[in-house]
């Protein structure tokens, strides 16, 4: 098994895709493209083509557009997160951002009927993870492909939609319900949360570390360790010093982030995010070790429901309204699947992670955002995400056929 | 049965498994037709027989796959009962199928306990599927199973399953099915898809088990690797018994013979 064998480009990209944080390089490289892009050479363009201008006006990078582009890609990225779990699997959830335009669509009917906010929270989350199971049961016990059943449960669900909101448009104005993307944590608290999440990763870093040492097992080489902790907490700073010189850290961004962090948790490090990776891997492999891989496909499901929730009750908030376009008749399921899978998300299973469908959906929110400022039409956007869309999933392909082969 | 029982000798170590009289059909089909058939620990047994000849057949009545229509089970010559995949785990017999099973996303520890993960203590408010893996636990395991089968080339127990070669994967089935605590493995035609350098990886392994003691049965068609392996071979054909070999008593020639044209009145060497 020498390695000194000359390496293709494909082989390098295979090699890279394969560790541990290489995952993150690809949709790392495309959001630092990006933001060059339209951070960068776009305002510098702008300065010499127009004689008139006095300075160099950097607006995509300015913190008042950070701030809002994190606001814009939240619930997209909840959403993301959601369908990352089933696209582990190996299925595919067409349905999920109707699902949430069903649940915010009831929260607003709920709240307008004078159910206290945090009642009608809790009762449409239970409502999105029934909508979730019953379609993973039709996957798993019926046989139905899930593509057939979600995209049954798209048109189903939008229709359910119209029929809960016969106007297409609620207003939201709950104080609890706006308080998720209305409040902002105090600056202190900001910076007190970012220290005390880098200090933690340091401090599991290193005890790990250590564990190993005595265990005996092979160890991370402390570069690869420290420099995890420095680019985690360089990450974490600058995102909280951005925010912060623009209003601060808003709730929505943290609740997200807290969300994340849970299903990450779940799906890497228990036996039963073990239990997904191995269905999606090798289905047959899962059941002769005695897993039980229709139940696992309908709580997958059921994870997507309450993600789509989630989101559901995050758009509301954001919006201050619920309306059939920006949910269930929007483009807001497409960007939600291209969010994961920009983010590295296999399509055929067994790969990917939650955090690259955070990344995946601050790609498309840039990628809005910047055509929206530099005054691109609605057209060239669904052509530029498009591209991105279709050059994430060859990447995808290329890293995966090489790997199959040995 | 027209052919003289010839499966136990006086040669033969005693066995650990053995089965007799095993019958089983499959609608009209008569697939196994009283085939005795035992192995012992420390033994390599091949078991081989032409298409059709209910070498599967048997090997799934073992592992518990199929029910056996008649016959008896004996371990270490006490009577058992065997009709589901559980017995079988229970009493220790494990199979290694031809397509492995493996998840290749996953890594050499991972596939090493997957289903049966080892996790931390403590968290016991937690349901068990959700209360965090012991990665660590989970290498310390994988490494001894791989040394103990000595697997020189793997470099790594985090290296994914997908990048290693098929005899690295065959030893990683093998090594998954030996650390579930078993005395019985048997191996589907574990060389069947590989090169000349990884089959000898493999036959090391065989070779491995055979010397801790384990009780091994070789699928394969191939007459050089039984004739390197095996200590004993059993030819079947048309379910049921041909004879059992010592290898150093026979010559590939005479069990290609056996297999196709069942005993014939010359071949005498019979132990």
């Amino acid at each position: 098994m020498s390695s000194d064998l000359k390496l293709t480009f494909i082989d390098r990209l295979r090699i890279l895709r394969e560790t541990r944080f290489g995952a993150f390089v690809p949709v790392l490289l495309a959001l630092a493209a990006i933001w060059t892009y339209f951070g960068i050479a776009v305002p510098i363009w702008d300065y010499w083509g127009d004689s008139d201008a006095e300075s160099i006006r950097f607006i995509f990078l300015s913190s008042r557009n950070i701030y809002n582009l994190f606001m814009q890609s939240a619930v997209i990225a909840t959403l993301a997160v959601g369908i990352t779990v089933v696209l582990l699997l190996g299925d595919i959830d067409l349905s999920a951002a109707a699902t949430a335009g069903v649940c915010a669509a009831l929260l607003g009917v709920l709240v307008l009927a004078g159910v206290p906010a945090w009642i009608a929270c809790l009762i449409v989350m239970g409502v999105g993870i029934v909508m979730g199971a019953a379609q993973g049961v039709l996957v798993a016990y019926v046989g139905i492909p899930s593509f057939v059943v979600t995209l049954a449960g798209l048109l189903g669900f939008q229709g359910l939609m119209q029929k809960i909101l016969p106007t297409g448009n609620l207003n939201v104005g709950d104080p609890f319900i706006r308080g998720f993307a209305r409040v902002l944590l105090p600056e202190t608290a900001g910076w007190a949360l970012a220290t005390a999440c880098v200090l933690i990763f340091a401090v599991l870093n290193l005890r790990k570390q250590g564990q190993r040492r005595q265990k005996g097992l092979e160890l991370e080489s402390s570069v690869a360790v420290w420099g995890q902790v420095t680019f985690f907490g360089v990450l974490m700073f600058a995102t909280v010093a951005t925010l912060n010189s623009y209003r601060s850290v808003p709730l929505l961004v943290v609740l997200l982030m807290a969300i994340t962090t849970l299903v990450g948790w779940v799906t890497t490090s228990t036996p039963y995010g073990r239990s997904i990776f191995a269905v999606g891997g090798n289905q047959e492999s899962a059941r002769r070790v005695g897993m039980n891989v229709k139940r696992i496909r309908v709580s997958a499901f059921a994870i997507v429901g309450l993600m789509a929730a989630i989101g559901g009750i995050f758009g509301a908030s954001r919006f201050g309204s619920v309306s059939y376009t920006a949910f269930a008749g929007g483009s807001l399921l497409l960007e939600s699947i291209g969010a994961a899978v920009i983010g590295g998300t296999s399509l055929f299973g067994g790969r990917g992670s939650v955090w690259n469908a955070i990344l995946g959906a601050l790609v498309i929110g840039s990628l809005g955002n910047g055509l929206d400022l530099s005054g691109a039409s609605a057209a060239d956007k669904l052509m530029f995400s498009g591209a991105i869309l279709l050059l994430a999933v060859a990447i995808d392909a290329v890293s995966r056929s090489g790997s199959t082969s040995s | 049965m027209s052919f003289k029982n010839t499966t136990v000798g006086h040669p033969a170590p005693p066995p650990h498994l053995r089965v007799s009289g095993i019958h089983k059909r499959f609608g009209g089909v008569h697939a196994l037709r009283g085939v005795d058939f035992e192995v012992a620990r420390g033994e390599v047994m091949a078991l081989v027989g032409d298409n059709g000849a209910g070498k599967s057949t048997l090997m799934k009545v073992l592992a518990g796959a199929h029910a056996a229509n008649e016959g008896q089970f004996f371990i270490d010559e006490a009577p058992v009962n065997v009709t589901t995949p559980n017995d079988a785990n229970g009493l220790g017999i494990q199979i290694v199928y031809q397509d492995l099973a493996l998840c290749e996303n996953l890594d050499v520890a991972a596939n090493l306990s997957l289903g049966a993960e080892p996790v931390k203590s403590g968290w016991r408010f937690l349901p068990h599927l959700l209360r965090p893996l012991d990665d660590l636990e989970m290498e310390v395991k994988a490494k001894n199973a791989i040394d103990r089968l000595q697997v020189k080339t793997l470099q790594s127990v985090r290296a994914k399953v997908g990048g290693l070669s098929g005899g690295q994967r065959q030893a990683i089935a093998i090594a998954r099915a030996v650390g579930a605590d078993c005395s019985v493995v048997m191996l589907d035609e574990p060389t069947a898809a590989l090169g000349v350098a990884q089959t000898r990886q493999v036959l090391d392994v065989v070779k491995r088990l055979r010397d801790t003691g384990h009780a091994v049965i070789y699928i394969s068609h191939n007459m050089r690797d039984i004739f390197e392996v095996a200590d004993r071979i059993c030819v079947l054909r048309h379910g049921g018994n041909v004879a059992t070999w010592r290898t150093e008593n026979t010559t590939p020639d005479e069990i290609v013979v056996a297999m196709t044209r069942g005993l014939d009145a010359g071949a005498n060497n019979v132990v």
